[in-house]
């Protein structure tokens, strides 16, 4: 039954790979309404108790209440272990929610792995964080690029800037529609990120905004299939699985973009893909690619090797700023 | 209050997945107005004195004291200047009050040469049974004695030109007496050694009543203080993470998340970073150490950054800087600037604001500080508790008074902005050590709910005022550690 795959889930998340598994991880993981997610977490409890006694579960809860304190009436929310959850209950006057929090196989000495699994799950849905929750706020839009007062761009690279700012930069003052994940990481921070994993991942989504993107990645993409040692270099390995996983699905997307006029579009479909255009057209989707991505850096066009390009381009990062610390220590 | 209604429903969620259940809309928000712009400063020039703060705080409270004391002590009496005083009359003085402290620090000590003294540590008080007070006007100034308490009352300020040198933190003036202070009437009658013998006194009182325009629901507005966001204590960061996830309606039975949809804005009153951020390792150090070292400040304000980004999806906030925040020391502190914070302030839910800041929510004004007005006074003066301090500014009528003695100031000449012209509904301040509230009635028909936020980091509580009736909870949060003992 669908209903019950998400026990075999947290069955797989619990015992298998032995995480830590929080209702708003589960949440996300899943794709579900955080109240589900509570719920799934204290059906597998109670399901995996009653079948087998012997389960080494370890639960925490969520308790919250009204609490007499100093004379006033306080709000009290906790998060407890199993064994604590009667005893803080009865310090309740009120209680006003209990629920499964997360569930492990270990014993927690303490609430920081609680912490940590939360963290790295928002962080890796920075985007989209108040999704599954059960408030949403309409009033919670992006600033459109005409709202938000912008600082005009220096004079150097006013088109690197404008290119990754139609497709949502720095700031993520892009259109509201590609909100997808990299789009926040455009800022300095988090430039070296491997966002050119999820670039792929988004032309499916994406509106044709990015015209200058998609080609390139698309013309990335048509590789895919036939060498895959240039597209692990183009990458890096973590993109591959999602690349190979995506390529599928633009294939159709390809044909549609013949109609673009778009030069890098041209390319790839006119010229057969042999050995000698490759590093040519890799080169420069490359190139494009860094254009897009790498607007700050002034020195793209320097590297054509895009398998450091990470790397390097924190080493670039480094040396810009290690540059600027020594002239002024040399002006001193 | 908050979560009465939602008894009921406490348990559901510890049951087996049920239907699709509910998502409840954020109640919107029906009016803000940003009061805020007195604290702005646009263009700002530091070749003035400070001399001219202190002649416009005396000329903008003089009207309003001078009816106080008519009304306090009969229409008749005799409203004099320090100048034209008589020895023996009875009359009535207003002016600014000046106490002078042996301990405050003085930046002239500090550097005297002839002296040898080591720079003084910082104490938490400065007071002392030697202390005195002064009272000036526009010319002169009169030592003061008699039924008024001098450990009580904050150091006043002084007319004598003051000279600010960039550089340093606290105020150097051309004698010892540098101050800010709180303009008071005095009664009484000069004595023949020339001291002025107090007989009662009085400040400005509760400013005028403004009008109240509330909700007539439950609406709620989350008051939290002192994130110390960058700081090496963990345990403040589940903590954190909780009061993100009520307010975004994440945890909780669904009682408690259809009341967090009533939270209508959550401000954040200051010290969104840690003193633990304020390196200052590279002032002193070697410059080969520090030249490749990020400051400290730089990886809370990104988790800051996420932090807020996850609040902003689901809630306006407005956030104020604080002491250890990056941004200008003197008050009016300027918003933090949006691209320290790239994620969050995409969103138009957003708002960064000053500090101090004043704003109309839903027809109720709301006023307050980060704290370090109050945190000033507590220094120099012998009032122990936070929120008799804030009661005590309030009836003064005046933010800081201290401002620019001992606590940093813009050197305002036009108009001093912080003088309270109308009597807010919720005054507040943050980082205070503890939570307080009180519910303030005035003679006019005034309302002021005092609420001091506390620390977050320390506590772990943060506050809900209910604008509907003027009432103030707290909210605690808490994990679970190694030896786990409420």
């Amino acid at each position: 039954m669908a209903d019950e795959l998400y026990l075999e889930n947290i069955d797989e998340f619990v015992t298998d790979q032995n995480r830590v598994v929080t209702y708003k991880w589960l949440s996300y993981t899943l794709g579900v309404h955080v109240n589900q997610a509570k719920q799934m977490l204290y059906d597998y409890v109670e399901r995996k108790r009653k079948e087998n006694s012997g389960a080494q579960l370890h639960v925490t809860y969520l308790v919250a209440g009204n609490l007499l304190q100093n004379g006033h009436v306080c709000h009290k929310v906790a998060v407890v272990r199993e064994d604590k959850l009667e005893a803080m209950k009865s310090k309740l006057s009120t209680i006003t929610s209990v629920h499964v929090y997360s569930i492990q196989k270990a014993l927690l000495k303490d609430s920081s792995p609680l912490y940590n699994t939360d963290y790295d799950i928002v962080k890796t849905n920075l985007q989209h964080c108040s999704k599954f929750s059960a408030i949403c706020c309409a009033a919670a839009v992006p600033r459109t690029p005409r709202d938000a007062p912008r600082v005009p761009a220096p004079a150097q690279s006013p088109q690197r800037h404008r290119d990754p700012g139609a497709a949502g930069v720095l700031n993520g003052h892009g259109p509201p529609a590609a909100k997808a994940p990299p789009q926040q990481h455009k800022g300095i921070m988090g430039m070296f990120a491997a966002k050119a994993a999820s670039k792929p991942q988004d032309t499916p989504k994406e509106t044709k905004a990015e015209a200058k993107e998609a080609p390139g990645v698309s013309a990335a993409s048509s590789k895919a299939p036939t060498k895959n040692n240039i597209m692990n270099n183009f990458f890096g390995k973590a993109a591959m699985n999602k690349l190979k996983a995506s390529s599928v699905p633009e294939q159709p997307k390809e044909e549609k973009e013949v109609v673009k006029p778009s030069v890098a579009v041209t390319e790839p479909e006119s010229s057969p893909i042999t050995v000698g255009e490759k590093p040519g057209k890799k080169s420069e989707s490359g190139r494009i690619q860094q254009k897009d991505k790498k607007s700050k850096t002034k020195r793209a066009d320097r590297s054509d090797d895009e398998e450091e390009r990470d790397p390097e381009n924190v080493k670039k990062k480094r040396k810009r700023i290690k540059q600027l610390q020594s002239d002024s220590s040399d002006e001193e | 209050m908050f979560s009465e209604q939602t008894a009921p429903t406490a348990q559901g969620l510890l049951t087996p997945p049920s239907a699709e259940p509910p998502t409840f809309p954020r109640v919107p928000v029906s009016g803000y107005l940003d009061c805020s712009q007195p604290f702005q400063l646009g263009e700002r020039s530091f070749s003035r004195q400070y001399a001219h703060i202190y002649a416009v705080r005396l000329a903008g409270m003089r009207p309003g004291l001078e009816r106080c004391a008519q009304s306090r002590w009969g229409n008749d009496i005799a409203l004099r200047k320090l100048s034209e005083l008589q020895a023996g009359e009875k009359c009535c003085v207003v002016g600014t009050l000046f106490k002078a402290m042996q301990l405050q620090p003085s930046i002239l000590q500090d550097i005297s040469e002839e002296h040898n003294l080591v720079p003084q540590p910082p104490l938490p008080k400065y007071i002392q049974p030697s202390d005195e007070l002064m009272l000036e006007d526009e010319l002169q100034r009169i030592k003061l004695e008699g039924a008024i308490d001098v450990q009580r009352l904050v150091t006043g300020k002084g007319l004598v030109a003051l000279w600010w040198h960039p550089p340093f933190r606290c105020w150097p003036g051309l004698t010892t007496c540098s101050a800010t202070g709180t303009i008071l009437a005095v009664y009484g009658s000069e004595q023949d050694d020339g001291r002025f013998l107090v007989e009662d006194h009085c400040f400005a009182d509760l400013p005028p009543l403004l009008p109240w325009n509330g909700p007539s629901s439950d609406r709620f507005v989350l008051l939290a203080s002192g994130l110390g966001l960058g700081s090496v204590s963990g345990e403040a960061l589940l903590s954190t993470q909780l009061l993100v996830d009520v307010v975004t309606g994440q945890l909780g039975a669904e009682g408690e998340q259809s009341c967090a949809a009533h939270i209508t804005r959550v401000i954040l009153a200051g010290n969104l970073l840690s003193q633990n951020t304020q390196s200052r390792d590279t002032i002193n150090k070697a410059k080969y150490l520090t030249k490749k070292t990020q400051a400290a400040s730089v990886e809370a304000v990104k988790m800051l950054d996420e932090i807020l980004l996850q609040l902003c999806t689901s809630v306006p906030v407005d956030v104020m800087p604080g002491e250890f925040d990056p941004t200008n020391y003197t008050l009016p502190q300027q918003p933090l600037h949006r691209c320290m914070l790239p994620l969050a302030s995409a969103y138009a839910t957003l708002r960064l604001v000053t500090n101090p800041y004043q704003a109309n929510l839903d027809g109720v004004r709301f006023l307050g500080t980060s704290g370090q007005n109050i945190s000033d006074i507590f220094k120099y003066s012998s009032m122990d508790d936070y929120l008799e301090i804030l009661e005590w500014t309030l009836l003064a009528g005046h933010i800081s008074p201290t401002a620019p003695d001992t606590l940093g100031c813009y050197p305002f000449y036009k108009s001093d902005p912080f003088i309270l012209t109308e009597c807010p509904h919720v005054y507040f301040c943050g980082n205070a050590p503890h939570f307080q509230s009180k519910l303030l009635q005035g003679k006019e028909g005034q309302r002021v709910l005092l609420v001091t936020v506390p620390d977050f980091s320390a506590t772990q509580t943060a506050c809900l005022i209910n604008l509907r009736d003027l009432t103030c909870q707290p909210i605690t949060f808490s994990g679970f550690g190694a030896d786990s003992e409420d």
